[in-house]
């Protein structure tokens, strides 16, 4: 075994059911370099991080992995057995308790403890020599709700770095950072280095690669593509490498003959809820007609959802701009106004925000319904069944009667009880927040079709994917959106899959 | 592959439908199992004198009190809050209904007992509702978790007692006031009441029928629906039939029995009480599904602060006085009584009857445990083992089913 390679993948497969996650892939991570892994949402990315992790330890995969020139054998039960080898992982999400200290943060779990007591004194000074050695500019007894996002990400590292890691993955760490924080981070990567720590480093912003990688592998569909020197490459390579696909015929063909506009946003800008100052949506313009499906591609922390929760009267404050539904100008501030002004809304979420599991498909389907069935005070239980019951026939879901517990029910039919529900408030405009996520391949071709006889009939429909080749699929026009602001809305003839990501890359403008 | 939706023919045999419908209502039907073992065992142990006339009149009687709050206590479970004042809540208007009685109504109109009542029961339920008004509103519109804002409410009402009695004792005990909770309905009456429900129940069975058939939605199989009458019918007749040999249904038990029916409907019937149990079962689905859930939490809140009003014109009347310690630890009994019940303390889940049940056995058990004379420590002994078997029992069942 070669010395040089510190981690050796070697035909590793993961399965899921229906899904491949990782497929025979092979590749090698050099001891001391800084290897980037980029590829689209679901190419891969996270699996093999996860694998790595011990989240699926040896066994659940095919192949192997050969780590410090031994074969990585991760137990059932213990994700720490990865982190006691020397592999720690910064996750997208921050993982920190933000009430206490950072020193108390870096050494959770871990306190050193003297008679049964913490020895505060030497946790304190540890933390300060990690944060030192490693050249973060942290105080130790901060509290870290206190700092900022960039500070925090330096946390995370310290903590990650606390059990002498020789290898330390960052997921995504860049999402919710600004530019002058990223350069920071690359620094901190670049000193990583001179300790002899081995980075991977995961994301979608290309340009990150360029400025501190030594090497990036693209991954597509669960496959490696191909792993090259960063120099050697350039931006746009790398958008070849991640979308270079052909299409398949997963998407049913629609007959759909748009109409007159039903539906315009012109330049909305947004707040996050809570924190006034940061916009999420800057500058968002689109239109939508009648019996046209509207794809909108991005990345994740695009603000895509932001914009349709916007949309909707429950995320951001708008600050600047007009939303308006069939030629009037509309200001949701509620759900229920949005649901008034004909907006309905499949959202991201089924699970956790589109269906209360512990109640029936009737119940459920006629939630936000329930106006049209009362009278008086009276809710029609005969109206309500009527109605609900020809909605389900209408999108064939599968269940033995209405009064059957959403939570019993497969991904891709609670996928159909939401939107049933959404349909029967007879909306301008519907939005899918992601319709097909996490459901599988011969419940998504029923989405489609289903959204495709909608748009006949007449329906505006909205589609936010994650899925490039949904979007190119499904859509009449892309919207994409990059960092809050729409670039621009393109007809389906004229998007390709490389057009589309090096839009939502940032790396071409309209 | 399963069939798709359909609500047109039951596809299974008789039989096995009615054991579904059993699955379906276990819990229900759990709950009136243990009643009667514990029916049965004090039966025995007081030599047959605890199912005396005499002694299941003052036993459902008894259990009114907690039985208003516990009906109110469902819905705030249900939305996922808490509601610790409504014991005090309920005391506080009983001593502002004992004081009155007492010192106010006298001295404006000496003879007017029905117009003194009258008013005594607005303004104990006038006060109710505004306790309800403000408590709900800082839970609802200004955020404050409800544990710590009716933990200060149960402060305060506390205060609000020993300010209106003085620390004495204030008679509630005048004619009409009292008959509220200590009257009877004479049993002619009783029949006559009790022939109203059996004939209602038998309309709705056929009003639903008849509104099936027009939407040509399947029907229970006929036996099954009478049976569905057939079964309150007999209990009611039982119960009817014992108070009668007493002095007649007892006035509050009508009361609770009149307020109970009205919220059961409220509570599947309305939207109000539909959107209740979708924020209890998922706040965000429910928001985005367009309900304003601060103005619904409001309202229950509203609601609770109504049926402790309610709850303490009773309590006034049952009791005779208005006391310093009106009310104590009635907040406790109506949530074990919810729990008992299957109320769900995440939210989401809970009924009324089965609260009402809850309420029935934590009566049962302290009228019994009086009537054997146990000491009071053992019975606080027996009554925690009680609540937290049963509840491990229902866990245990859900966990395995």
């Amino acid at each position: 075994m070669d010395n040089d390679i510190i981690l050796d993948f070697e035909h590793v497969t993961k399965r899921f059911p229906g899904v491949v996650a990782l497929n025979d892939d092979s590749f090698q991570i050099r001891r001391g370099e800084i290897h980037g892994i980029c590829g689209e949402n679901g190419a891969g990315k996270s699996t093999l991080v996860k694998i790595l992790s011990g989240v699926y330890p040896y066994g659940t995969y095919e192949g192997s992995v050969t780590y410090n020139g031994e074969e990585l054998k991760l137990g059932q039960s213990s994700i720490r057995e990865a982190v006691e080898q020397g592999i720690a992982i910064v996750y997208q999400e921050l993982t920190l308790v933000p009430t206490r200290t950072v020193g108390e943060n870096v050494f959770l779990g871990k306190e050193p403890v003297e008679h049964g007591l913490i020895n505060w004194d030497k946790l304190y000074a540890d933390t300060r020599d990690i944060l030192k050695k490693y050249q973060l500019d942290v105080d130790s007894r901060a509290v870290v709700n206190t700092l900022g996002v960039g500070k925090m990400q330096m946390v995370e590292i310290a903590k990650a770095l606390s059990e002498n890691a020789k290898v330390l993955i960052l997921d995504e760490p860049t999402s919710a950072l600004s530019k002058a924080e990223v350069e920071k981070l690359m620094d901190i990567l670049r000193g990583l280095q001179e300790h002899g720590i081995t980075c991977i480093y995961i994301s979608h912003r290309l340009e990150e690669f360029f400025g501190i990688t030594d090497r990036v592998t693209v991954m597509r569909d669960g496959r490696i593509i191909t792993t090259q020197p960063t120099r050697d490459i350039t931006q746009a390579d790398l958008v070849k490498y991640m979308v270079g696909r052909e299409m398949k015929e997963r998407f049913p063909k629609g007959n759909r003959k748009p109409g007159e506009v039903i539906f315009e946003v012109e330049g909305l800008e947004a707040t996050d809820p809570n924190n006034s100052n940061r916009k999420v949506l800057d500058g968002v313009s689109f239109n939508v007609r009648r019996g046209e499906i509207l794809g909108i591609a991005g990345l994740m922390g695009s603000g895509r959802t932001e914009l349709v929760l916007t949309l909707f009267g429950e995320y951001g404050k708008i600050t600047k701009g007009q939303i308006r539904i069939e030629g009037k100008v509309v200001e949701p501030k509620s759900a229920r106004q949005a649901i008034d002004a004909g907006l309905s809304l499949v959202p991201e979420d089924r699970k956790r925000m589109g269906l209360v599991l512990i109640q029936s498909i009737l119940r459920n389907i006629s939630l936000p319904n329930l106006n049209q069935f009362s009278k008086f005070f009276r809710i029609d239980a005969n109206e309500e069944r009527q109605a609900s019951l020809q909605q389900a026939k209408s999108l064939t879901i599968k269940a033995s009667s209405l009064d059957v517990q959403a939570l019993t029910l497969s991904g891709g039919n609670q996928q159909k009880v939401v939107i049933s529900k959404w349909l029967l408030s007879k909306p301008s405009v519907l939005i899918m927040d992601d319709p097909t996520r996490g459901i599988d391949v011969g419940a998504k071709f029923e989405i489609y079709k289903l959204m495709n006889e909608l748009a006949e009939k007449g329906e505006a429909i909205i589609m936010i994917s994650s899925e490039m080749e949904e979007v190119l699929g499904m859509s009449d026009r892309i919207m994409v959106m990059c960092r809050g602001h729409s670039t621009t809305t393109l007809p389906v003839a004229e998007a390709s899959q490389e057009r589309v990501m090096a839009l939502a890359t940032g790396l071409a403008t309209a | 592959m399963n069939p798709s939706v359909t609500d047109l023919k039951p596809t299974s045999g008789l039989a096995s439908r009615f054991f579904q419908s059993i699955r379906r209502n276990i819990q229900t039907y759990t709950l009136l199992i243990a009643v009667v073992i514990i029916w049965t065992i004090f039966y025995f142990a007081t030599g047959g004198s605890y199912l005396d006339p005499e002694n299941i009149s003052n036993l459902f009687r008894q259990m009114s009190v907690t039985s208003f709050l516990s009906i109110g206590m469902v819905l705030v479970i249900v939305t996922g809050n808490i509601d610790l004042s409504v014991g005090k809540l309920a005391g506080f208007v009983s001593v502002v209904c004992a004081y009155l009685q007492y010192y106010v109504w006298y001295r404006y109109f000496p003879n007017q007992v029905f117009l003194a009542a009258a008013l005594s029961v607005i303004c104990g339920i006038a006060v109710g509702l505004l306790a309800g008004v403000i408590q709900g509103y800082i839970i609802a519109y200004l955020g404050l978790p409800a544990f710590i804002v009716t933990l200060a409410g149960m402060w305060l009402f506390n205060g609000l007692i020993l300010l209106v009695t003085q620390g004495r004792t204030i008679a509630a005990h005048q004619a009409v006031f009292s008959d509220i909770a200590q009257g009877y309905v004479p049993p002619v009456w009783g029949w006559g009441i009790y022939a109203i429900i059996v004939l209602f129940l038998i309309w709705n069975m056929f009003s639903n029928r008849r509104g099936k058939q027009k939407y040509g939605f399947a029907l229970r199989p006929f036996y099954m629906d009478l049976l569905g009458v057939i079964l309150p019918a007999v209990l009611i007749l039982a119960y009817v039939f014992t108070v009668n040999s007493y002095k007649g249904i007892p006035a509050p038990v009508l009361l609770l029995a009149c307020v109970a029916m009205v919220m059961v409907y409220v509570a599947s019937n309305t939207r109000f009480g539909r959107y209740a149990y979708a924020i209890g079962g998922n706040r965000e689905a429910a928001r985005l599904s367009g309900i304003s859930i601060n103005g619904l939490i409001f309202k229950v809140f509203l609601l609770m602060g109504f049926l402790c009003g309610v709850a303490g014109v009773v309590l006034a009347s049952y009791v005779g006085y208005g006391t310093i310690a009106a009310g104590t630890g009635y907040e406790l009994d109506a949530i074990a009584a919810c729990i008992l019940g299957g109320t769900s303390p995440l939210g989401g889940v809970g009924t009324i009857p089965g609260a009402l049940i809850g309420a029935l056995i934590i009566a049962s058990l302290t009228t019994g445990l009086q009537m054997l004379n146990v000491a009071p420590a053992w019975q606080y002994v027996v009554k925690a083992i009680i609540l937290v078997s049963a509840v491990y029992a229902d866990v245990y069942f859900k966990r395995n089913r």
